[in-house]
């Protein structure tokens, strides 16, 4: 996004929307105004597309090229990926009662780089996705994220794309749960490399009796996990029985 | 506690999802919030029941419950309908437990969080990110609650207010305002 320096009359109230802190005032000419940093920037829209804040309409989103357009697919929930999916990751366990993609004995496993509201360039997420594939990670193959590799056992991304910010980008990929144990771990390596946070989420099949047997993996591992979660509660069925 | 309700494919299920919209438009007085992701309604209005049983790109369709008692008696109304649109609850897993005895259903996936990991310094006081982390497309700004916490403090405007403006940044609906509200509140006692 960028501000119009002939419009903006520096009177900062788009500075607090901006889920990165990109908008910094500026002293230029003897004026006061407003001004996006570009290299902070995850052309998000929230400051102009639903803010709605400026009195003067000094907002605009310029044209994009690649690679900064991995900026906005990312950043805004709106804007669709070139395949034309929206989104940060894969509909993972929302709809796994119809596509059965995480089956019993079998977890998945999704960390959103950034996510909440720090943000990570690919080259932060290329430090995990590596670190993660060196322990038999084996990235989600229908994922915006893993479609950046070179190489999904590597997790080596394309050269272009390192330099990116996004709000956030979900790597996502499935384990045996007697391998879970040892991915948890290298998890916890890869976060003390990085700079950037990110929101680790564990995905399992829950047993007749109710219980999650991938819970005492992840507590023998070191984490805790939280009590509330999401819950698909198997109402879905594949259309084509729908008749 | 809420719920979302996902389709698997782009088309074929238009009028199912205005089916469930009908439902939920009983139980809209017990509704916190609502809405759908929809790339042509940029802006994060607050939402219409009526306009969204005609929104044609219903994908998704995200519901804030008041209390699990509500919610309970929607989930029977949509298993007798029988839609098999994946239903996705999030809140904690022992209520979810309730309810899913409670309506005959039994939990089939799950997603636990584990957490944030990283430089975690780089993050806001628990306050902050309680209500920051509501919008999960992370729209929902640190510095703009920090900022309207400020003028909720001045008597410039009041917690119901601003949590009706932070809410305006979630396109989804999935923001919890009455919650937020309630952490305005506190972090803004005198």
């Amino acid at each position: 996004m960028k501000i119009d320096q002939e419009k903006c009359t520096g009177c900062e109230l788009c500075h607090p929307y901006c889920p990165v802190g990109a908008i910094v005032t500026v002293h230029r000419d003897g004026e006061t105004v407003s001004e996006i940093d570009q290299a902070e920037c995850v052309e998000c829209g929230a400051c102009n597309l639903r803010a709605h804040v400026c009195p003067t309409d000094a907002i605009y989103r310029p044209v994009l090229e690649w690679p900064r357009t991995l900026r906005e697919t990312f950043s805004n929930p709106n804007a669709p990926h070139p395949s034309g999916s929206r989104g940060r990751g894969t509909e993972e366990m929302k709809t796994n009662d119809v596509t059965h993609r995480y089956p019993v004995g079998i977890a998945g496993v999704a960390l959103e780089m950034g996510r909440p509201g720090v943000g990570a360039s690919f080259r932060d997420i290329q430090t995990v996705a590596m670190t993660l594939a060196s322990v038999g990670a084996e990235f989600e193959a229908d994922n915006p994220v893993s479609a950046l590799m070179t190489d999904r056992k590597t997790g080596v991304f394309r050269e272009d794309v390192l330099g990116e910010k996004v709000l956030s980008a979900i790597l996502e990929f499935k384990i045996a749960n007697e391998r879970l144990k040892d991915v948890l771990l290298s998890i916890k390596d890869a976060a003390a490399r990085i700079d950037t946070i990110f929101s680790l989420g564990l995905i399992s099949r829950v047993e007749s009796d109710g219980s999650i047997p991938v819970e005492p993996i992840a507590r023998e591992a070191g984490f805790l996990p939280r009590p509330n979660m999401k819950t698909n509660v198997g109402m879905g069925r594949p259309l084509l029985k729908e008749g | 506690m809420l719920f979302l309700l996902s389709r698997i494919k782009p088309q074929g299920t238009f009028e199912t999802m205005r089916q469930i919209w009908e439902v939920l438009s009983h139980y809209e007085h017990h509704l916190v919030n609502f809405g759908t992701p929809n790339p042509n309604r940029d802006g994060g209005e607050l939402h219409n029941l009526e306009q969204l049983k005609t929104t044609i790109d219903s994908r998704m369709i995200m519901a804030v419950f008041k209390d699990r008692e509500t919610l309970t008696n929607c989930l029977k109304e949509i298993k007798a309908r029988n839609f098999g649109i994946s239903l996705v609850i999030s809140g904690l897993y022992k209520e979810i437990g309730k309810t899913c005895a409670e309506t005959g259903l039994s939990p089939h996936t799950v997603n636990l969080s584990l957490g944030i990991h990283g430089n975690t310094r780089r993050l806001p006081d628990e306050n902050v990110l309680e209500i920051h982390t509501m919008c999960g497309h992370a729209m929902v700004s640190s510095k703009l609650i920090l900022h309207l916490v400020e003028q909720i403090k001045k008597g410039r405007t009041t917690c119901e207010e601003a949590a009706r403006e932070l809410s305006r940044m979630c396109d989804c609906g999935i923001f919890n305002t009455c919650r937020a509200e309630k952490i305005l509140q506190r972090m803004t006692v005198l």
